[in-house]
C-alpha cells in the first residue's frame, strides 16, 4: 500500500514538473509559446520519441540501455526506401518489411546481451556504429554512386505523416504504443519478468525466470518500436537519408529518466516515460520559442535536465530515507 | 591442456593476428616504422584521455562530456592564445586556463554525482549538452585558427627522433595513471570503490573524495586532449573532439575496462587505444571509406568483449545450475 502511494506521488511530482515549466515558458515566450497549435506540435515532436521509448523503457527497467535505436531507424528507413526506389512493392509490404528488419536488428542486439553476455551499454554502442555503417552500404545511390536522400512522396505513405482534425496519425499510434506498453508491463507474466530481471538478476533467475529470454525478447521490442519510429519519421520528412535518427538514441533515454525510470533498474513505467517524452519536447519547445541564439539553447537545455534530476534525486532520498525510518519504527514495535 | 585459459592471452594475440593480417594484405605501405608512429600519433588523443577517464570506469562512473569538453577546452586555449596576441607566454596561459576549465569540469561532475546521488550518465549527457553551447558562444559559431606561434604549433606536431610529441605526451601520462593506480594507496581505493562502493565506505575509505578526484583526472586529460587536438589542427571550433565520447569508451572497453567499475588496467585501455588505431589505419590503408568502417569497428568491440563475456555467462549458468541440483 505504501509502495503504491509512493509511486502516485513520484508521478504527481511528474506532472506537476511539466506544469511548471509550461508556466514558466509561458510567462517569458507569451502567447509565441502559449498557444493551441504549438502544444499539438509539441505533442506530435513527443511522439516518436514516446513510441521508441516504450521500448527503451523496458529495457532501462531489466536495469540495461539502448543506444542503438537511432541507427536501427536508419536501417529501417533505408531498407524500405531501397525498396520504394528499386521495386513496384505495394506500400503495406514496405513497412512490413521495414519493421521486419527493426525486429531482426533489436533481435541480434538482444542475442549478443542476453546470450552471449555482452554488457548493454557496450553491446549497443557497437551495434550503434554497426547499423550506421551498414545503412551507408545499403543506402539509395544515384548513377555516379553518390549517396542521395531518397525521396518517399508517394501519398499512400504519406498520409502517414498527416492529421485527421487536431491528431497526428504519429500521436494515435503514440497513444495506442503507451496504453499497449504499460498493459503488457503491469498485467503479463513478460512485464513481471522485466521488473524482476531489472531488480535482481541472480534471483530472478534462481526463481525460475529465463532471463537470458526476457533480455532477449525486451531488446527486439526495442527493435520493434524503433522501426516503428523510422516509418512516421520517414513518413513525415516524405524522404529517407542517412542521418535519420542521428543523435536521437538519448532522447528516448532521457525521456525515460526523467519520467522516473531508473538506470539501476527495477522501477518506472511507460507512462512515467511519456510524462518525461512531454517535458523535454515542451522543454525543447520553450527554450526555441524564446528567440535566443541556439548556442545559448543548449546549455539552458543542459542546466534544465541537471535541475530537474537533482530535485528527483533529493526527493527520492528523503522517500528512501522516511521507509526506512518508518521499518525501524516498525521493527522497534 | 583445459586449464590454458586463451582468454587471458586473447588481446595480445588480437593485436598480433590484427598485425599479421595487414602485414599481408599491404606488405610495403603497413609495416614501416613511419606509419606506426602515424598510427600512434593519431590515436594520442584517445590514448591521453581514456588515461584519465579510465578512473572514471574504474568507480563504475561514466563520462559522456568528454567530446564536448575536449573541444571547449580546444576552444578556450586558443582563445586564450589569440587574446595574449599569439606570444609564447600566451601559449601557457591557454594550456592552464584549458587544464583550469578541464579540472573545473571534472569538480563539477564529482561534486553533483556524489552529493545527489545522481547518476553519471546524466549528469555527463547534460553538462555535454552544456558544454557544447558554451563552446558556441565563445566561438560564435566559427572556426577560430591559430597557426602562431611556434610553440603551440609545436605540441601536436613536433618530432623528436622520428615520432611526434603527443606521442611522447601519451607515454608520459598512461606512466603516471599506471602508477598512481598500481603503487598507490590511492590507486587501491578506486578498485575497492568500484568493486563495492558500500563497502569501501565502511572500510573507511572516503569514497566521496575518491569519486571527485576521479573526474577531475578524467576531465584534466580530457582538457590535454583538447589542447593537443587545437594544436594538431591548429584550430578549434565548437564541433572540434566530436566524436571522441564513443572512442575514449570504445577503446577502455576492448582493452577490457569495464564500464560497471573496479575491472580494468591502464594497460588494457592502452592495447584498446592502439587497436582502434590499427583499425582505423587498415582500413584507410585498404581504402575502406570511413562511413563503412563502424561495422568492422563494431564487430570487433562484440568480438573483443564477446570473448570475455561468454566465459562469465558460461560460469554464471554453471553456478545457477549447481545451485538447482543441490535443491533438488
Amino acid at each position: 500500500m505504501k509502495q503504491m502511494k509512493q509511486s502516485t506521488l513520484r508521478r504527481l511530482i511528474s506532472i506537476a514538473m511539466l506544469v511548471v515549466l509550461i508556466i514558466l515558458f509561458s510567462a517569458l515566450a507569451g502567447t509565441k509559446f502559449l498557444n493551441a497549435n504549438n502544444f499539438i506540435e509539441i505533442v506530435r515532436d513527443t511522439s516518436v520519441v514516446a513510441i521508441v521509448g516504450v521500448g527503451v523503457t523496458y529495457a532501462i527497467i531489466t536495469a540495461g540501455i539502448d543506444l542503438s535505436t537511432g541507427s536501427i531507424m536508419a536501417v529501417v528507413g533505408m531498407t524500405m526506401a531501397n525498396i520504394y526506389a528499386y521495386t513496384l512493392w505495394p506500400i503495406p509490404i514496405m513497412i512490413l518489411l521495414g519493421l521486419i528488419v527493426g525486429v531482426l536488428c533489436g533481435l541480434f542486439n538482444g542475442y549478443i546481451i542476453g546470450k552471449i553476455g555482452i554488457p548493454e551499454f557496450i553491446g549497443t554502442l557497437a551495434t550503434m556504429t554497426i547499423f550506421r555503417a551498414v545503412t551507408y552500404i545499403i543506402a539509395v545511390k544515384d548513377a555516379n554512386g553518390v549517396i542521395m536522400s531518397q525521396p518517399m512522396n508517394i501519398s499512400t505513405y504519406a498520409v502517414l505523416g498527416y492529421a485527421i482534425g487536431p491528431f497526428y496519425f504519429v500521436v494515435l499510434a503514440m497513444i495506442f504504443f503507451v496504453v499497449a506498453g504499460q498493459i503488457l508491463l503491469k498485467y503479463t507474466r513478460l512485464g513481471t519478468n522485466i521488473y524482476a530481471v531489472g531488480a535482481n538478476k541472480k534471483a530472478a533467475a534462481l526463481s525460475g525466470i529465463d532471463v537470458a529470454k526476457t533480455r532477449m525478447i525486451v531488446y527486439t521490442i526495442v527493435g520493434l518500436c524503433a522501426a516503428v519510429g523510422s516509418v512516421f519519421t520517414t513518413a513525415r520528412l516524405q524522404s529517407a537519408t542517412t542521418a535519420i535518427g542521428d543523435g536521437f538514441e538519448f532522447n528516448p533515454i532521457a525521456a525515460a529518466v526523467v519520467g522516473g525510470v531508473a538506470l539501476s533498474g527495477g522501477s518506472g513505467d511507460v507512462v512515467g516515460m511519456l510524462i518525461g517524452a512531454l517535458f523535454m519536447a515542451t522543454l525543447e519547445s520553450g527554450v526555441q520559442k524564446l528567440d535566443m541564439n541556439n548556442a545559448y539553447q543548449y546549455v539552458i537545455k543542459g542546466v534544465i535536465i541537471i535541475l530537474v534530476v537533482m530535485f528527483d534525486a533529493a526527493y527520492k532520498n528523503r522517500m528512501d530515507r522516511a521507509a526506512k525510518e518508518q521499518g525501524a519504527k516498525e521493527g522497534m514495535e | 591442456m583445459k586449464n590454458f585459459n586463451l582468454t587471458k592471452y586473447s588481446k595480445p594475440l588480437i593485436l598480433l593476428v590484427f598485425i599479421i593480417v595487414l602485414t599481408i594484405l599491404r606488405p610495403s605501405t603497413f609495416l614501416t616504422v613511419s606509419n606506426f608512429a602515424n598510427v600512434l600519433w593519431s590515436i594520442s588523443v584517445i590514448g591521453i584521455m581514456v588515461c584519465g577517464t579510465i578512473f572514471v570506469f574504474l568507480i563504475g562512473g561514466i563520462d559522456l562530456s568528454i567530446a564536448t569538453l575536449c573541444g571547449f577546452c580546444a576552444v578556450v586555449t586558443v582563445k586564450t592564445i589569440t587574446y595574449f596576441h599569439n606570444s609564447t607566454g600566451g601559449v601557457f596561459a591557454g594550456i592552464l586556463a584549458a587544464l583550469a576549465v578541464g579540472a573545473a569540469a571534472g569538480c563539477l561532475h564529482g561534486i553533483v554525482i556524489t552529493r545527489f546521488h545522481i547518476p553519471a550518465f546524466l549528469v555527463t549527457f547534460a553538462t555535454q549538452s552544456i558544454f557544447l553551447g558554451l563552446s558556441m558562444i565563445v566561438t560564435s559559431n566559427k572556426i577560430i585558427s591559430c597557426t602562431e606561434p611556434a610553440a603551440f604549433t609545436a605540441i601536436g606536431a613536433k618530432k623528436i627522433l622520428g615520432f611526434p610529441l603527443p606521442i611522447y605526451l601519451m607515454i608520459l601520462i598512461a606512466a603516471l595513471a599506471w602508477y598512481v593506480l598500481r603503487k598507490t594507496e590511492f590507486g587501491r581505493y578506486i578498485y575497492a570503490v568500484g568493486g563495492n562502493a558500500t563497502a569501501a565506505e565502511i572500510s573507511g575509505i572516503n569514497v566521496r573524495r575518491s569519486t571527485v578526484l576521479c573526474y577531475v583526472f578524467s576531465g584534466l586529460t580530457t582538457a590535454l586532449g583538447g589542447v593537443i587536438l587545437a594544436s594538431m589542427t591548429q584550430q578549434a571550433m565548437a564541433s572540434t573532439g566530436s566524436g571522441y565520447t564513443n572512442d575514449v569508451i570504445t577503446a577502455g572497453v576492448i582493452g577490457g575496462v569495464s564500464l560497471l567499475g573496479g575491472e580494468g588496467t591502464v594497460l588494457g585501455a592502452m592495447f584498446g587505444a592502439v587497436l582502434m588505431g590499427l583499425l582505423n589505419n587498415g582500413l584507410n590503408l585498404m581504402s575502406v571509406p570511413s562511413t563503412h568502417a563502424g561495422l568492422v569497428k563494431g564487430l570487433v568491440i562484440i568480438i573483443a568483449v564477446g570473448f570475455d563475456a561468454l566465459q562469465h555467462t558460461d560460469q554464471a549458468r554453471k553456478k545457477v545450475k549447481k545451485i538447482v541440483k543441490k535443491e533438488a
